[in-house]
């Protein structure tokens, strides 16, 4: 169960462009004109203070809420004029599993087969399942799973249509090493299979072992958009040693208003 | 260390009284809180600001000396007693979760947390006195409004008292190996004594119950008055009747002399419990887990599983991977109805019902039992349009917390829709259909007239049977349009509208609902009248009834079609996010 490296071999057009993306509250700007694009086998990193805009940008790129202003595409469609075909291809992971507490495990992959209409599911879920060693839980309600188990399950429901665009929003919470190091390798192994992924976090160890590039948003707005190397270039002063997290520091301070 | 739990609990309540104010800016809490105002004002505030007399509760007619006190004593003496018999958990002083996290590891005393508790409590008690002395000056029941705002909350906190100090007496037995049963049977066993008691003194001094010599209410009255007013009765009741006097006291003074007597019984109740030193920590935080569980159920928008465990549910049928996706929202919705609505289900009860239904309304002709059973299903068919919407809600208003979730979906916004309000369709269609063959099997027992022939009588079920699924529909998109397009209304948990704006949103929305209801039904009825009119002119029109029930149907499902489209674009553009920035 080694780590494998992080991806930076993107194999064709981005999957995922974002343009002039903006989100309003009334007066209040919680994401304003970011424009990005991640290609298939890229893993881009969100990071940014709290309350930079990291999950409402997630939340408009995944279609959960409209934004005021831009362009979304999704494999080519976009996701305001063709948001069937658009959605179809993403599977998305907030930090706190989404599931209906009256359907069991079994009925959650069922119910998201047909959602997704998916023809193998039966075989699809029961491998996942078996991957994420709760194949034994198949009759349980998420009432009856640890927080770790019903992340597994909504993991499970989201890889069952093998989507090509992938949103994690703090993938790690409530996961065990083991749960940790599996979920790691499980992004790294989708890039590979040619996904789009975004992953937005704080624990910027993470970051590092498995991002091609890192998007650094603050209070709404891009401060930077590039790989590891060039974060370090930019914000490290100089010192080669740098690590992440005192170029995070300085990226963030740096661009205090 | 009072002092800050004291600080905790007033700016607990001065923040969310301050946020109350601060979201009237928004006009849907605005007008929430106009209406809502307004009706509390001419139902209750008249009656107790305006010096109008209150409305007449029908206590009048009941004679004078109907021991009225005695009764309510003993009304008080079966809760109190109750909290005896039926508990069987440990104490547990229900906290919130926050709470438990604050307070548990912080160095208080255990008799501080109590006193944190009694303190919480009288918030909800000021609240309940509140609303209980409207309620009470409104229909008139003597005395002042003080003096009933006293006597309501000496009632209410000597029985919070009682339970939460009766709470930790089982608790204290528990520990001494007393089980539930054992404490169960002597408390049991107390009340038969106590019953052996009244009827042995009863026999001996009353006169026999003969309900032949009862003829008026005065009669019932001096019956009451001695059985409750002479034997062991008034010293059963005599502390139950000291808590109650101060409420009753018809004026100042007598209220001052009631006072003293049942601040005793009060304070008495205070020392019981604060002295009790009871580990009630343990069951406290299961208590709160268990409360946090509740209030996300009902912020799920399911309040009527809130206080229900979770159970698995067989699926209604099975699902295959391919095909129309809202059939997977129904199918789901379905799961979340629970076992009423499997197809094993109704293969068991409903086709045995059908056919005792038609037997028994073939071999009981003219039996006014058959009549009185088929009226009774058609009731029922009438009230299951009014309140089955209200009562069926797998739909929106259940999956309003998943809404994201189902904003991820690869689905139009219309489909949506369709998917999240067919199970209660087809749930209360079903029931419906169900009763409208029932009245029609009982009904085989009414012996046909001329007009209403067995063949006419058929035709008319068969048009409602048309009608009910397209009616339900409309009904069900009302509600569900209102989730889509006022989210906040629906809110459920601590971040709900409460209160004076909470009673008028709902105010708002039922008026609303009642004229989107019938702007809806007026094309359909225009055109079922049309063709009754047209087929006049060939036919019996009672025949005509199922013709003309198709055509508004079909209007009916086209109204519900454009409203479907509308609401799916609702759903695309469904922000819930701003409406909690809001």
């Amino acid at each position: 169960m080694e780590i494998l490296p992080p991806v930076l071999a993107p194999t064709s057009l981005a999957a995922i462009e974002v343009e002039g993306l903006t989100k309003l509250y009334d007066s209040f700007t919680a994401v304003s004109e970011l424009s990005f694009a991640v290609r298939p086998g890229e893993v881009m990193g969100l990071v940014g203070p709290n309350g930079a805009g990291k999950t409402t940008t997630l939340r408009c790129i995944s279609g959960i809420i409209p934004p005021t202003r831009g362009s979304v595409k999704i494999c080519g469609n976009d996701l305001a004029k063709n948001p069937v075909e658009a959605k179809q291809q993403i599977a998305f992971f907030s930090d706190e599993p989404r599931l209906f507490d009256y359907l069991t495990v079994q009925q959650h992959l069922e119910f998201t087969a047909r959602i997704y209409q998916v023809a193998n599911a039966h075989e699809i879920g029961q491998q996942l399942l078996e991957e994420l060693e709760i194949a034994d839980k198949a009759d349980k309600l998420p009432g009856e799973l640890s927080r770790g188990m019903k992340q597994k399950l909504a993991i499970a429901c989201g890889f069952l249509h093998s989507p090509k665009v992938i949103f994690l929003d703090e993938p790690l919470t409530g996961l065990d090493p083991i749960g940790i190091r599996r979920m790691k390798n499980s992004i790294l192994k989708r890039a590979r299979d040619g996904a789009a992924i975004i992953l937005s976090s704080h624990l910027l160890h993470l970051l590092e072992e498995v991002c091609s590039h890192v998007l650094i948003l603050k209070t709404g707005q891009k401060i930077f958009d590039g790989t590891l190397n060039e974060v370090r270039q930019k914000f490290s002063q100089q010192s080669a040693d740098a690590s992440l997290e005192e170029v995070f520091l300085r990226a963030t301070e740096e661009t205090k208003a | 260390m009072i002092s800050a739990l004291f600080f905790l609990q007033f700016q607990s309540i001065k923040n969310r009284l301050l946020m109350r104010v601060r979201r009237l800016r928004q006009p849907k809490y605005l007008f929430g809180a106009i209406v809502g105002g307004a009706y509390f004002y001419f139902y209750f505030g008249r009656h107790f600001f305006g010096g109008r007399p209150a409305i007449d509760s029908g206590i009048g007619l009941v004679p004078e000396q109907f021991p009225f006190e005695m009764l309510a004593a003993f009304a008080l003496f079966v809760i109190v007693i109750s909290a005896w018999i039926f508990p069987h958990r440990r104490a547990a002083l229900t906290f919130t979760e926050a709470e438990v996290a604050f307070l548990f590891p912080a160095p208080i005393s255990r008799k501080m947390l109590i006193h944190f508790k009694l303190l919480k409590t009288q918030t909800g008690i000021f609240f309940t006195v509140l609303f209980l002395t409207l309620i009470t000056r409104r229909f008139g029941s003597g005395g002042h409004a003080a003096t009933h705002a006293a006597g309501w909350w000496i009632i209410l906190s000597t029985l919070n008292l009682h339970f939460i100090g009766s709470s930790f007496a089982r608790t204290l037995l528990l520990d001494r190996g007393i089980s539930n049963w054992l404490r169960r049977a002597v408390v049991l066993i107390l009340i038969a004594v106590i019953v052996t008691l009244v009827i042995v003194w009863g026999k001996n001094s009353l006169p026999p119950f003969n309900l032949a010599e009862i003829s008026d209410l005065p009669d019932l009255a001096r019956y009451a008055e001695k059985l409750f007013q002479s034997g062991p009765f008034p010293y059963l009741l005599f502390l139950f009747q000291l808590i109650l006097k101060p409420f009753l006291a018809s004026d100042l003074k007598a209220f001052f002399f009631a006072l003293g007597p049942a601040m005793l019984v009060l304070a008495l109740h205070y020392v019981w419990v604060i002295r009790s030193n009871v580990a009630f920590e343990e069951a406290s935080v299961e208590a709160s887990q268990k409360l946090a569980e509740r209030v996300a159920t009902v912020r799920s928008g399911s309040w009527q599983n809130a206080t229900k465990p979770k159970k698995k549910s067989r699926a209604p049928f099975r699902l295959q991977p391919l095909g129309p996706r809202p059939i997977a929202l129904l199918w789901k919705n379905l799961i979340s109805a629970g076992q009423m609505f499997t197809l094993r289900f109704w293969i068991i009860m409903i086709w045995p019902a059908i056919f005792g239904a038609f037997i028994f309304g073939n071999t009981q002709k003219n039996s006014g039992i058959v009549v009185a059973l088929g009226f009774f299903a058609l009731i029922l068919l009438f009230m299951s349009v009014i309140i089955g919407p209200q009562l069926l809600r797998q739909d929106f208003r259940q999956d309003l917390a998943s809404i994201e979730l189902l904003k991820l979906y690869p689905m139009s916004g219309w489909k949506i829709v369709l998917g999240e309000i067919l199970a209660p369709i087809v749930m209360l269609t079903a029931t419906q259909w169900l009763l409208l063959i029932l009245a029609l099997g009982f009904g085989a027992g009414i012996p046909s007239g001329k007009e209403v022939d067995g063949f006419i009588r058929v035709g008319m079920a068969f048009g409602i049977a048309v009608l009910l699924p397209m009616l339900n529909f409309i009904l069900l998109l009302i509600p569900n349009a209102a989730v889509l397009l006022f989210p906040s209304w629906f809110q459920t948990g601590k971040d709900a509208p409460q209160g004076i704006e909470a009673t008028g949103q709902r105010l708002i929305f039922m008026i609303g609902q009642v004229l989107i209801l019938a702007l809806a039904m007026l094309p359909a009825a225009g055109f079922f009248a049309l063709v009754i009119f047209l087929c006049n002119f060939f036919m019996n029109p009672m025949s005509a009834i199922p013709i003309a029930s198709v055509v508004a149907s079909i209007v009916l499902a086209a109204e519900g079609s454009a409203g479907l489209f509308l609401l799916g674009k609702a759903f695309a553009r469904f922000d819930l996010s701003a409406e909690m920035t809001n």
